[in-house]
């Protein structure tokens, strides 16, 4: 069996939190070990002499975050290689990603002896360090929620960038169902589908109710249709049906677009992190 | 069309669809890092040093802040060699920075020694660049620890109770029956004022004046009608019997450092037949010392440097400076006293007197010359080993006589009245300012391995085992723990201990470096 994310055995009896949130055990196990590895070393280094980033045991947590700040960075790297099986599953360099995203920043904390930094440059590195890893964090907490969000109560399920082009589709096709409806049936498009039809429009409901209240919106509908005729009513439908799936399709460009734009707190501090560093690795070597 | 999806029967996308490239996040990632980095790869090449620096500099080394290479070398380190450019050389032959200096001085252990490979870099306890009001002084305990114990919890008790050290004093002296007197002599209500009246804190509050005979003691001790015990009389400097030196020959000898007796009372000394008597006697007498001088010369001949003292050479390590000032001091007044006279005896004397002050002073003030108070010490070695043992039990019994009412209060050992230590350096690991405690405990608080308030507040007589002064009437640690803990006053280690020796007694580092 393939041991990627989709493939991991779920716990039976572990409770659904922890199926949910804990990919891999193991891993969780092994980032705790190596967590707590970690700041025993710190605790006895502490006892016997002052940390700071420029001792002997400060540097060793500066060059063990460096490492683990590169680990990190290769998940960016597999994902754009894709192609080449020899590197290894993704997955695994996710694990890594996130486990060694937070082991990083562990090891930030030790190499300033759990202090704020007073220099500039040393003061951004770590701002930028501590903000990297809890958008990160942030990142990881929506890759859980959203898609469970979008799957409670969603019909449809669609890509995001097949959106506007799927709302012209069905605008195009309730406009063509309008031409042979009646007049209420007109009325009521113009009134309260028409506006929602022009294009992706994100709401914050989304985040709260996927389905963004349609049951209230659809009130309207229900009201006229046993005023119509038969082939209005069928109309009727048909264009409630197109309704609904557009407030659907907002909910996943509204939700969708936030798994997108989370990436722009993230990366670029992200970037802006490992170009310090690498500026603060050469200042320590040259002084 | 590859078909229809959703209940809405939507289209099938034609092709798959990957997910699109997120290029913009790293784009804005790099548009801030690269004008950030360029930032400050100009200002460390600019010379803006506070930007790459990893934090302001300590106030003290605030004005190189600029300036990275005044402490750094490029692609090495801040070497020792960089900070001895403005402060002592760690390796100069005084060694005041070193790990062997700083065994031998706190602990006494001479021979302690540490390799050198262990002599850490300045910057390992003093960390710089962390900003300005960081005292680079300041080492945390953490730094000790790696050697010591871990906290103050874990202090061992000090070492003169745990080995129950005995306090060099050199004087027969009891605390409780003095209080009583000042007590009573000033009418005092608390009796801790009775301490003061005698201790006089120095104007730092640190520490105390060393008591003084004339201030404090001279009113009930040595008064007019003190007197020696009757000695034998010796016709002139030449006779080889055990006796002492009268005004009259003494004046006949014009030696060294004898011009008070031409200004001393002839009508104090009473002779008894052969014996001769001295009424009142004055602290320091000048024809008692001037004959016990004599006394020791004739048992021990090789003593000479011992004349250049009022008392012993016993001093405690931190006073060793003060020894040889004493020296110079009376060599001084020899020389001033014996410049007027043409004598070529007085002449030739003069000039020996004058290089032995030269070697002296030289001494003194050569950091790189050991001083040693044994120079000054009378020992067995400089026994006069012609005398028969009669004959010196014969000279000791003239000494007795002699200083018999210093006896009352001092000790008399090989014709030299022990000094009086007044600081009998205890505390010889640690600093300890009493302005900083006056406020917070009363003297009988810590000072209580005396039962003086005690005894003053029974009535009560103290016994020779409870109050002498061979007492360390200081305190156990406990004592100083009962505040000093890390929830109450300061508990760090550099709250009482300091590394590096006391640099401003240069010369007396020499005696820590083998």
């Amino acid at each position: 069996m393939k041991k990627t994310a989709i493939y991991q055995p779920k716990r039976p009896g572990a409770p659904g939190w922890f199926n949910k949130w804990v990919q891999s055990p193991r891993w969780l196990i092994g980032f705790a070990i190596v967590a707590t590895l970690c700041l025993a070393v710190y605790s006895v280094g502490a006892m016997y002499g002052q940390t700071t980033a420029g001792s002997t045991l400060g540097m060793s947590y500066g060059v063990a975050a460096a490492i683990a700040g590169v680990a990190v960075v290769a998940y960016g790297g597999r994902r754009r290689a894709q192609r080449i099986r020899s590197l290894g599953r993704t997955w695994y360099y996710l694990e890594i990603h996130v486990y060694g995203g937070v082991l990083f920043l562990l090891l930030v904390f030790m190499h300033t002896a759990f202090r704020v930094p007073s220099g500039i440059l040393t003061w951004v590195l770590w701002a930028a360090s501590l903000w990297m890893t809890a958008t990160g964090l942030f990142g990881l907490v929506l890759q859980k929620w959203i898609p469970t969000l979008l799957a409670s109560g969603l019909s449809t399920e669609v890509h995001l960038d097949r959106i506007p082009e799927l709302i012209v589709e069905m605008r195009l096709r309730a406009e063509a169902l309008l031409e042979s409806a009646a007049e209420p049936v007109r009325a009521l498009y113009r009134r309260e589908v028409a506006p929602v039809m022009a294009g992706p429009q994100p709401r914050w409901i989304y985040y709260v109710d996927a389905t963004g209240g349609f049951r209230s919106r659809a009130r309207p509908f229900e009201r006229i249709r046993g005023l119509l005729p038969d082939a209005d009513r069928a109309a009727l439908d048909e264009i409630l049906e197109l309704y609904r799936t557009k407030l659907e399709m907002d909910a996943h460009f509204t939700l969708q677009r936030t798994l997108r734009l989370w990436l722009f707190l993230h990366v670029p501090a992200a970037v802006l992190m490992f170009g310090l560093l690498a500026l603060h690795v050469f200042f320590v070597l040259y002084y | 069309m590859k078909g229809l999806f959703s209940r809405a029967r939507l289209t099938v996308a034609s092709k798959y669809l990957m997910p699109a490239r997120q290029r913009w996040p790293y784009l804005i990632g790099l548009i801030l890092t690269i004008p950030l980095m360029a930032v400050f790869a100009v200002s460390a090449v600019a010379g803006k040093a506070e930007l790459v620096s990893n934090g302001p500099l300590s106030s003290n080394h605030a004005l190189f802040g600029q300036d990275c290479g005044t402490c750094h070398e490029a692609f090495g380190s801040v070497t020792n060699a960089r900070c001895e450019s403005c402060h002592e050389k760690s390796g100069d032959p005084v060694k005041a920075y070193a790990f062997d200096t700083h065994y031998r001085y706190r602990s006494q252990e001479f021979d302690r020694t540490a390799s050198s490979s262990s002599e850490g870099a300045c910057f390992s306890c003093h960390t710089e660049h962390r900003g300005r009001e960081q005292v680079i002084t300041h080492v945390a305990d953490t730094q000790c620890a790696s050697c010591h114990f871990k906290s103050v919890a874990q202090h061992p008790e000090f070492e003169f109770v745990s080995h129950e050290l005995k306090d060099p004093a050199n004087l027969k002296f009891e605390h409780t029956v003095h209080v009583k007197e000042v007590r009573d002599e000033h009418e005092l209500a608390d009796i801790e004022q009775t301490c003061i009246t005698c201790h006089v804190a120095r104007d730092d509050g640190a520490t105390f004046e060393p008591i003084a005979f004339d201030a404090h003691c001279g009113e009930c001790h040595l008064t007019s009608s003190t007197s020696t015990k009757p000695a034998p009389l010796l016709a002139s400097a030449n006779d080889n019997q055990p006796g002492v030196l009268s005004l009259e020959t003494i004046r006949s000898l014009r030696g060294p450092g004898t011009r008070w007796s031409f200004f001393a009372n002839p009508n104090e000394f009473e002779l008894l037949g052969e014996s001769i008597s001295k009424r009142p006697v004055y602290h320091a007498d000048q024809w008692v010392m001037e004959n016990l001088r004599f006394l020791r010369g004739r048992l021990y001949p090789s003593a000479e440097l011992a004349d250049l003292l009022r008392g012993s050479a016993d001093r405690a390590p931190q006073d060793i400076t003060a020894l040889y000032e004493e020296a110079i001091t009376t060599l001084a007044t020899r020389i001033a006293e014996l410049k007027d006279d043409p004598s070529r005896t007085v002449q030739a004397e003069l000039e020996e007197l004058t290089d032995l002050l030269a070697t002296v002073r030289q001494r003194l003030n050569d950091p790189f010359s050991p001083l040693d108070e044994n120079r000054f010490a009378v020992s067995v070695g400089d026994r006069d080993s012609s005398l028969s043992g009669t004959d010196r039990e014969a000279y000791v019994e003239v000494v007795n006589a002699l200083t018999n009412p210093c006896q009352e209060c001092h000790y008399v050992e090989q014709a030299t009245i022990k000094a009086v230590q007044t600081d009998q350096g205890n505390l010889i690991r640690a600093e300890f300012n009493h302005r900083a405690h006056i406020l917070h405990a009363r003297c009988l608080d810590c000072h209580n391995q005396i039962p003086i308030r005690e005894n003053v507040a029974n009535d009560v007589e103290a016994t020779e085992a409870t109050d002498n002064a061979e007492i360390l009437n200081n305190p156990p640690l406990a004592t100083c723990l009962t505040c000093h803990s890390p929830k109450q006053a300061g508990s760090e280690c550099i709250t009482c201990h300091v590394f590096h020796p006391d640099k401003g007694r240069r010369s007396n580092l020499l005696r820590y470096h083998p």
